[in-house]
């Protein structure tokens, strides 16, 4: 591939300042938050318009360049790491909310936009983005698409995908379609619904319909403390066989509250073995007694303590110490790997023991801090990178909480998806044929590979059937290997 | 004919007790199978359909036959009816994490059941539930009113397994609630009418069944104050479980479905009540209470899409747009069923943009219906007509996007066309 005359072509396509090509620069862009893979991108371009990132995938496809889509670089599983170079293509600068349709329950965003941002702009019409993930004060909806993402309120409100009306998407070959645009009963196949979920690896979205979700009426939330986790988590687990319905349940165990305490000036004591974040919301009427039911259940397994938070002051910041409790972990070690998984709720309690058990394992501190409604684990691996051993045990205990959660029937990710970080454990949980239907899918959309070939799929040998179907993979391996 | 070598072979798979050449009850828009099988078994199904495809012999899928109405003419001479009836296990019920595995050939009335023993529910509101499979709902993407509450079986549907065109088992999703491993396939099979593989079985979570109900009806002399009671609801923090828009003749309703807490069961009641009158309502009522007699209500209005009876005379349409522009699209439907001199009922899913309509008629006037509705509201699909009105009308509606794509992706996973040949969108 000739660089210097790619990133000329590209320049003409979105002007000078719209190029990366800065050695320096580019490492900014060698991975996204999961650093465990990094690889350096040929170049990093930023398209303003779904016409500019047609022209940037068709001269991709003439260069032979792979496209390695990227939003805020939040995600937590390598899906924007250019692993084998290529052509980065950001959405940065494609990050405006278009029109919001109130009567129609929609909202027209281009990519870029931040989660955050987006739910701040909605407020004042009584509106909200109900995807909510920690990182949402950064992370943009593009990305929050392309992972299915989720988040605390998802308990109730439901994954990204129940969010997505219909998508503005270029495909690898350059073509700008759309999915969709709130249209209740579309006819024909679900693309939309294929879309969400896909890692960037089937095309780029450039623009999204998506849905309104009102705000509640009235919001409760509590903070109920246990002496250890197990108390929390069965709580969680009869919370959820008693058939109330929270808006969300966060546990954050005693390292975590540890991490947050003092910096969100909690005032949680110190015999806290964790904390269960209970909120429910509605209409005002029934929100006392809901939320009364749900703290019995809590006294009954061995609460020491429920406070509630009174005010939304109160309350926002007993969110703020949940969702920002990631960063916080800086204060406990130098490096952290968060690991995704999820078991079925009634597994959550011996999950939990086994995670500790995993921690001793393997000498190193676990700090856990996840959306516990959804049975969704986030055990936090603290360690040290510079230290070869401590890096290794990271990873071989990470694996060890998959295959836990495997075993109780669960899976491998729950909102993070696949990338590079959990690509080889696919086989895990699918055969090679449930591999091959995927497969299948992608090739629908990407029968060259164009987009950010190498992801999601597992590397491994012995899956022929796969590597068949996949073949046109194989146009890119001179780059992977380079 | 069916080569008689594929005949013994699928004696040999499925056993000769569930191979019927009564064929008559599974023609598909009128027209007959070559043969009816019964697989017992996903095993079954796998092998059965393993040797259609290497026989190059076409399937239609069938659950209930409570929707098999929908779609075109079936693209085949000969073809064999796949039943899913032998298959009608629960495979998983963990009551405590709110999730089912079932196959593809139990009806909705077993699995509500079968939930209701749990104090659960799936929301999903099918017509003629009795019949109705969880396949046959899950390949038709069918909604329900508590679809404003609850959303569809896309919100709901965890995890799937199917059968694809080769006779290949795979399967996608999983069972916990919350799942970004791999691709979601599931969405990919759900509403593809069976033509893109044959759904076996089916994971969801679950809700649990609310503690109090309520329905109320709102009638209204005019259909234009019951969209002022449509646009209060849409604006409001309400949270109904379902509101449908009815219209019969003269008189139009609208139906509110309540559940929840007693407290914000009790709240809505008093709510909508003032709402109601605020927009104009002749006459409010709450026509019933608690769930079993809600239940009970409602089961008519699940109905409405309902094509099993259909009369000589009638058509059956959904009509989908924005839920903004509802009421002008029936206005539309209205004044050109009056033109044509046809009777005309309409169930809505009125905070969605969700229309069914039942029209009544001769072909002639049905046809100018069609054509007149079609041109303004190009999503207008035709769910229930005589064979021959339906083989000759465009029943998905009309300027469908992205139809390449979709080939590609129906050439991907059935590249000889075997599975419901014609009768989706490509």
């Amino acid at each position: 591939m000739n660089r210097s005359q790619l990133i000329e072509e590209l320049r003409h396509v979105v002007g000078p300042t719209g190029v990366v090509a800065d050695p320096v620069a580019l490492m900014t862009y060698d991975a996204d938050g999961c650093v465990m893979d990094t690889g350096e991108p040929q170049v990093v371009v930023l398209p303003t318009s779904a016409e500019q990132v047609s022209a940037v995938v068709r001269l991709a496809a003439r260069y032979g360049a792979p496209i390695v889509p990227r939003g805020a670089g939040t995600g937590l599983a390598g899906g924007a790491t250019p692993i084998g170079g290529g052509i980065v293509v950001s959405t940065a600068r494609m990050d405006r909310v278009l029109e919001i349709d109130a009567r129609n329950g929609r909202v027209l965003c281009q990519p870029g936009v931040i989660n955050w941002e987006l739910s701040q702009l909605l407020k004042p019409y009584g509106y909200q983005f109900a995807p909510d993930p920690s990182s949402q004060k950064a992370c943009t909806v593009g990305g929050n698409i392309a992972n299915n993402a989720g988040g605390p309120h998802c308990l109730k409100y439901g994954i990204t995908s129940s969010h997505v009306l219909g998508v503005q998407m270029v495909l690898p070959d350059g073509s700008i379609i759309w999915t969709g645009d709130g249209n209740p009963a579309p006819v024909g196949y679900d693309l939309t619904g294929v879309i969400t979920g896909s890692e960037g690896t089937i095309g780029l979205v450039t623009a999204a319909w998506l849905r309104l979700t009102r705000l509640p009426e009235a919001v409760r939330v509590v903070l109920a403390l246990f002496p250890d986790i197990a108390g929390a988590s069965a709580s969680v687990s009869q919370v959820i066989a008693s058939g109330f319905l929270p808006a969300a349940l966060e546990i954050m165990d005693r390292l975590a509250i540890k991490a947050v305490n003092d910096m969100y000036k909690l005032g949680l004591p110190e015999q806290a073995g964790a904390a269960l974040l209970i909120e429910v919301d509605g209409v005002d009427d029934g929100l006392d007694e809901l939320l009364a039911d749900i703290t019995a259940v809590c006294w009954r397994n061995g609460a020491i303590d429920v406070r509630p938070a009174r005010t939304p002051a109160e309350q926002n910041q007993v969110w703020a110490a949940r969702k920002n409790a990631f960063g916080a972990m800086g204060r406990l070690a130098p490096t952290y790997y968060l690991v995704d998984t999820v078991v079925p709720r009634t597994r959550l309690p011996y999950t939990m023991e086994q995670v500790g058990r995993i921690s001793q394992e393997y000498r190193l501190p676990i700090a856990n801090v996840f959306h516990a409604g959804d049975g969704n684990l986030h055990p936090i691996i603290l360690f040290d990178r510079r230290d070869r051993s401590q890096n290794q045990r990271a990873l071989e205990a990470a694996t060890g909480v998959m295959h836990v959660s495997i075993e109780q029937g669960g899976v491998i990710s729950g909102e993070h998806g696949i990338g590079v970080e959990k690509q080889d454990y696919m086989t895990l949980l699918f055969s090679t044929d449930d591999l091959a239907a995927m497969a299948g899918l992608h090739q629908s959309f990407d029968p060259y590979d164009l987009f950010n070939p190498g992801k999601v799929f597992p590397k491994g040998r012995g899956c022929g059937e796969l590597a068949a179907l996949r073949k046109a993979g194989v146009a890119w391996s001179e780059l992977k290997t380079r | 004919m069916l080569p008689a070598a594929l005949t013994r072979q699928l004696v040999e798979i499925v056993g000769p007790e569930r191979i019927s050449e009564e064929t008559a009850p599974f023609a598909v828009h009128g027209r007959s199978p070559a043969l009816v099988i019964s697989p017992s078994s996903v095993e079954q199904v796998a092998r059965a359909v393993a040797a259609c495809h290497a026989a190059r012999v076409p399937l239609a899928p069938w659950g209930g036959g409570t929707r098999q109405r929908w779609g075109r003419p079936i693209a085949a001479e000969t073809f064999v009816v796949l039943r899913t009836s032998g298959l009608q296990a629960i495979l998983m019920h963990e009551p405590d994490d709110l999730t089912i595995s079932v196959e593809a050939g139990m009806t909705f009335a077993a699995l509500d059941a079968a939930l209701a023993a749990h104090n659960q529910m799936l929301p999903l509101d099918p017509p003629r539930p009795a019949l109705s499979t969880i396949g046959g709902l899950l390949a038709s993407g069918a909604d329900g009113p508590r679809r404003l509450a609850y959303g569809t079986s896309r919100d709901l549907l965890i995890g799937i397994r199917v059968v694809e065109a080769t006779g290949r088992i795979s399967k996608a999703g999983g069972m916990v609630v919350k799942n970004v491993s791999g691709f979601d396939m599931m969405k990919l099979y759900l509403g593809s009418l069976g033509t893109l593989a044959i759904i076996v079985s089916a994971n969801f979570k679950l809700m649990p069944r609310p503690r109090a109900a309520a329905s109320l009806s709102c009638f209204f002399e005019q259909p234009e104050r019951a969209f002022r009671l449509i646009t209060a609801l849409s604006a409001s923090q309400l949270i109904p479980a379902a509101v449908e828009y009815r219209e019969d003749g003269t008189t139009a309703s609208i139906e509110v479905r309540i559940e929840g807490l007693p407290a914000a069961v009790e709240r809505h009641v008093r709510d909508v009540r003032r709402l109601a009158e605020e927009a104009g309502a002749g006459s409010v009522s709450v026509v019933a209470e608690g769930l079993a007699a809600v239940e009970e209500r409602w089961a008519d209005f699940n109905d409405a899409p309902q094509t099993v009876d259909l009369a000589a005379d009638e058509l059956v349409a959904r009509l989908s747009c924005l839920p903004g522009a509802l009421e002008a699209a029936l206005g539309d439907v209205r004044a050109r069923a009056a033109r044509e001199g046809l009777l005309l009922r309409v169930q809505a899913r009125a905070l969605s943009g969700v229309a069914y309509l039942r029209l009544r008629g001769s072909d002639e006037h049905l046809r100018a219906w069609h054509a007149a509705i079609l041109a303004r509201w190009p999503q207008l699909v035709v769910i229930g007509a005589q064979p021959a009105l339906a083989a000759e009308l465009p029943v998905w509606g009309a300027g469908i996007a992205n139809l390449d794509l979709m080939r590609r992706i129906k050439q991907e996973f059935d590249p000889e066309n075997l599975l419901n040949p014609g009768r989706y969108v490509v």
